[in-house]
């Protein structure tokens, strides 16, 4: 038996793949967005609310005749928050379909990856639910832009919240839990910096780190509790937020102590796994609320993807509906989605009313760090059934302006010398 | 796996050449370089780890340890000295893999069977861990992006040639050592070590020289990887990365010194085209392991020859 | 550190290691008695945590019956997982690789029918009733669940302990892990010894499953995030061996408990460490039941 024909199961494989282009040969004229959303996972959901709230923009703007005689189309492919295969998606999305635009990604590590091919191939990469600070800052490249809040942002009106409150209940001790990653990390450093920044005095008491989705949080909650201090800062997000507060709240951690979670302790999934058994009183706050502001366009865009879905949305469904209308917007400014660099001009500075923008204020994109520039409001749990099957949401708001959130002009200097 | 005349080598060499040397030619956009990439990577990596599971009969499950080694070496080498680096950190991470081969290895070869596959599991984890954990020195989570190879290797092509040319030369050598006598001694191992015990040859000493030959391949294609994906992750020592690799070699056929390198092409190939078609590629990919695990015990490459082998002795019988 | 929180930290790391031996004892028997390494272990945890979610969330039932149900509804996929599939690659050349790939497929399968029937949202349970609250020991306040599920741990080793070396099918299940081809030409039933045993393992995972929920998010991936600390609980303890799993997990359960507790930084390091440690010492765990055949 010859070895050689095995060969031909070799040529034949790369047949296959050679002839297997993905692009949709469409007549009309396309703006060919491509995504690269989580489906599968504990990311799952964030992917799936992205794509439903993508694809509800995306018919919005296509019924009212698409812009500029162009229909805007999303293909989506399970990044599986891998890298390396993320940047083979990306590589496949310019080169090969001919994609206008990279889209998406809810991990930062993914995010980090396919910045790179952007700034490779020079196409714009609009980043939509990722929070790593650095992609605007130290590894900031010019084809990409952020339609959602970072953490520094988050963090920055943490630090202001809690000023505020020492005046009105002084508190003096700080821990803080987050999972034991870049995300975790980041956070507690860009809180205390702007807690720093801000002239706030405190002593941190505890720093804990548990591994990404841990399944079992008590040893860390009996030693935050013989830490005794004041403020508790969470950094988790998703289910790990869900088995934390699940666990702590027996051992009466929240009557001891202030749970405060600005970045993603707000996220609806949280209200709406844990329905009664999340406690009351919990400072928590997210890039987007589904009760908050109290404007026709926030309601609209909630009720709408309620319907299309039967579920109410989490945050990142709200990011990737503002990157649809900003390349909708930076389209119509250039008449064309291939001239890149008109369109990374049209991008920067671009102004965009958001369901998260309160009454008088208007999402812009920062021009210098391609970051877009938006309110940050924290609230309060208190009972509100009115987001099944939630039966708890935020409430006695505090609202951050925006520009009070920016970091430094020297704060990416800094970053890059470390 | 029957010794071959060098004629049919020679050929096999030839149609190898042909196919790989062609893509560049025939390619309709880079992503196509960059997955004829991935299958030429993948594939050594897939014939390596076979000289110690398919040949020898161990059960690696840790060899994304050297995968990733050799991937960081070269990122970290390139990130803090500078892209001109690139080749003496591909260098660097395989001098390192061969001092931390030996010394793992002699530690995971005291034992065998799954004892084996579990320890090697616990170092590969355990290297995982650190890097994941050791935030200023790799970057942690974020991992480390804009590896670039410098001079010439910036150019994708003329990157694609130097994998295809390295990968040719490293499985040719594979192919040396599994054809030798120390292949040969390699296979009675896996029948049966006392045997071999008895016969006068060192088991340990030669089980060790595989582990740290086929770990040497597996940082070389971690290196080669770095270039290509311009940028690398802790998932790269991730337990599912030894994983992936297991699964080419059986899917491909470990009894077949290329049935790996065949394996690894189907794996890419079925997961780039069901990826990009369905979000539930977790499922068809589960089902056709399934199928191939239930329905084809020698993998692909085995069985293709056992149905040409039946073939072709029908013919000879029913004249 | 003062004394009432030694106990506080030790009781922490007594509730963590509970949970852990109760996952990895499913997958210990499996592997004592049937010589087989279930990867998808943590799948069917996950099937039995969704039961329950399905069971008390959905049809409004009382918890206890649905971590009966969760435990019979995982026991009845594990023992058609190895009737339709495991069974034919027994005997194999290599059966080892071949294990490791087709239970690594039920993951991949498991991952997405789940996702098919509960979607991507995470899911939450309540703590039963009668163990909402807290209790006082020594001074210090327990959640009563958190003790429930401590008590049941020790419940489950001496059981589990007692079937296999008091009783007759204890011996059975224990003669098969040595040789099943002398256990068939005793007039056992070798096959559907197997099947039981197997049924019974993966029952032990959705009972590990439905306790855990109301301290977790019941969420798709959950089975893969258990699935690695319960063979370290397993390997540490040796193969095979329940009270092994238990110590085994004891270890692990109060190293991180006082890990977090005193090096919080590096904390995350210890499990791979215990087992590299473990495995470079005392190769065959730390109660190995058998012989291991060495090269």
């Amino acid at each position: 038996m010859s070895r050689h024909k095995f060969f031909y199961v070799i040529a034949l494989a790369l047949i296959v793949a050679l002839s297997c282009p993905l692009s949709v040969f469409a007549q009309e004229k396309v703006i060919k967005i491509g995504a690269l959303y989580p489906m599968t996972g504990r990311a799952g959901l964030y992917g799936l609310d992205s794509v439903d709230a993508a694809e509800m923009a995306i018919e919005e703007i296509n019924s009212k005749g698409g812009v500029n005689g162009y229909k805007l189309e999303l293909t989506n492919t399970d990044s599986k928050a891998k890298p390396d295969y993320s940047v083979m998606v990306a590589k496949r999305y310019i080169t090969q379909d001919k994609m206008h635009f990279l889209f998406g990604v809810v991990s930062s590590a993914v995010g980090l990856a396919v910045t790179e091919v952007s700034k490779q191939y020079k196409k714009i990469f609009i980043g939509t639910d990722h929070a790593s600070t650095q992609l605007t800052t130290d590894k900031f490249q010019p084809y990409y832009f952020r339609v959602s809040n970072n953490t520094f942002q988050s963090m920055a009106a943490g630090a202001l919240y809690l000023k505020e409150l020492q005046q009105v209940k002084p508190w003096q001790t700080i821990a803080y839990i987050g999972p034991d990653y870049a995300y975790g990390h980041d956070q507690w450093e860009e809180l205390r910096y702007n807690l720093d920044r801000f002239g706030v005095k405190y002593k941190a008491v505890g720093e804990y780190w548990p591994k990404l989705f841990a399944p079992d949080y008590t040893p860390f909650i009996t030693s935050i509790i013989n830490d005794k201090p004041d403020i508790l800062v969470s950094g988790f997000w998703g289910g790990d937020t869900v088995a934390f507060i699940k666990q702590a709240q027996p051992y009466g951690l929240f009557k001891k102590t202030l749970y405060f979670h600005p970045d993603a302790g707000g996220n609806y999934e949280l209200m709406s796994a844990m329905g009664t058994e999340l406690p009351e009183g919990l400072v928590l706050s997210a890039r987007h609320h589904n009760n908050w502001p109290d404007t026709a366009l926030n309601k609209e865009y909630v009720e709408k993807f309620f319907k299309r879905t039967g579920r109410y949305p989490t945050y990142a469904a709200e990011g990737a509906y503002a990157g649809i209308y900003a390349i909708a917007e930076a389209v119509k400014k250039v008449g064309n989605p291939d001239d890149t660099e008109a369109l990374v001009k049209a991008l920067e500075g671009l102004k965009i009313q958001l369901p998260e923008d309160p009454e008088g204020f208007t999402s812009y994109i920062d021009p210098a760090t391609h970051q877009v520039v938006q309110v940050q409001a924290i609230g309060v749990t208190k009972p509100n059934d009115k987001y099944p099957p939630a039966k708890m949401m935020l409430g006695d708001w505090k609202i951050y302006k925006a520009e009070d959130l920016l970091p430094p002009k020297d704060y990416a200097d800094r970053q890059k010398k470390k | 796996m029957n010794q071959s005349s060098g004629a049919r080598e020679i050929i096999l060499l030839g149609l190898f050449l042909l196919v790989f040397g062609s893509v560049p030619f025939i390619k309709q956009s880079d992503y196509h370089l960059m997955l004829a990439n991935h299958v030429l990577i993948w594939g050594m990596f897939a014939v390596a780890f076979n000289m110690l599971f398919g040949v020898t009969g161990m059960l690696s499950f840790g060899q994304a340890l050297y995968y990733g080694l050799g991937a960081y070496s070269v990122g970290l080498v390139v990130k803090n000295y500078g892209s001109a680096m690139f080749l003496p950190a591909l260098g660097l991470g395989l001098v390192l893999t061969i001092v931390i081969s030996i010394l793992v290895g002699l530690l995971v070869i005291r034992l065998s069977g799954v004892y084996f596959t579990v320890l090697t599991l616990a170092f590969g984890q355990l290297a995982w861990q650190i890097t994941f954990r050791w935030y200023r020195f790799t970057g942690g989570d974020d991992g480390i992006q804009g590896i670039m190879p410098s001079g010439l290797l910036e150019n994708h092509t003329v990157y694609y040639y130097f994998t295809l040319a390295l990968v040719v030369v490293s499985i040719w050598f594979l192919w040396r050592v599994a054809n030798s006598p120390m292949g040969l001694v390699l296979r009675c191992i896996r029948q049966n070590p006392e045997r071999v015990r008895f016969l006068g040859r060192r088991v340990r000493r030669n089980q060790l020289r595989i582990y740290v030959i086929s770990s040497f391949f597996a940082a070389l294609a971690g290196g080669l990887m770095a270039g290509v994906t311009n940028s690398i992750h802790p998932d790269m020592f991730y337990w599912t990365s030894s994983g992936e690799v297991i699964l080419m070699a059986v899917l491909g056929g470990i009894g077949q010194f290329f049935g790996p390198f065949i394996g690894a092409t189907v794996i890419i190939v079925i997961q780039d085209v069901v990826g990009a078609r369905t979000e539930y590629w977790s499922l068809i990919i589960g089902i056709i392991m399934m199928i191939m695990v239930l329905g084809m015990p020698k993998g692909l490459v085995g069985e293709i020859r056992g149905l040409m082998a039946r073939y072709a002795a029908g013919k000879v019988n029913r004249g | 550190m003062d004394f009432s929180f030694i106990v506080m930290q030790f009781l922490s790391g007594l509730m963590m290691a509970t949970l852990l031996f109760l996952v990895a004892s499913g997958l210990t028997l499996i592997f004592g008695v049937g010589n087989v390494f279930n990867f998808a272990h943590g799948s069917f945890y996950m099937i039995g945590a969704y039961l329950a979610y399905q069971t008390v969330s959905v049809w409004h039932t009382n918890f206890w019956l649905s971590v009966l149900v969760a435990s019979l509804g995982a026991g009845v996929l594990g023992m058609l997982a190895e009737a339709l599939f495991l069974r034919r690659i027994y005997g194999r050349a290599d059966e080892g690789g071949f294990q490791i790939l087709l239970t690594y497929s039920f993951i991949l399968v498991i991952d997405d029918l789940v996702k098919l029937i509960w979607g991507t949202e995470y899911k939450s349970l309540a703590r039963p009733s009668g163990f909402t609250g807290t209790v006082e020991l020594f001074g210090l306040s327990i959640p009563a669940y958190n003790l429930a599920i401590i008590g049941i741990g020790i419940v489950v080793v001496i059981v589990a302990w007692f079937v296999l070396a008091r009783t007759r099918s204890g011996r059975i299940a224990r003669a098969a892990a040595l040789d099943r081809e002398m256990l068939g030409s005793l007039g056992i039933n070798v096959p559907f010894t197997m099947t039981l045993v197997f049924g019974i393992a993966t029952a032990m995972g959705g009972f590990a499953g439905a306790l855990a929920a109301p301290l977790r998010s019941v969420s798709p991936g959950a089975g893969i995030e258990v699935i690695i600390d319960s063979l370290i609980v397993v390997v540490i303890g040796g193969m095979g061996n329940f009270w092994g799993a238990w110590l085994g997990a004891l270890i692990l359960g109060e190293v991180n408990s006082f890990a977090v507790a005193t090096v919080p930084d590096w904390a995350s390091l210890f499990n791979y460490l215990v087992m590299v440690l473990t495995l470079i010492f005392k190769p065959e765990g730390l109660f190995a039941s058998r012989k291991i055949r060495r090269v």
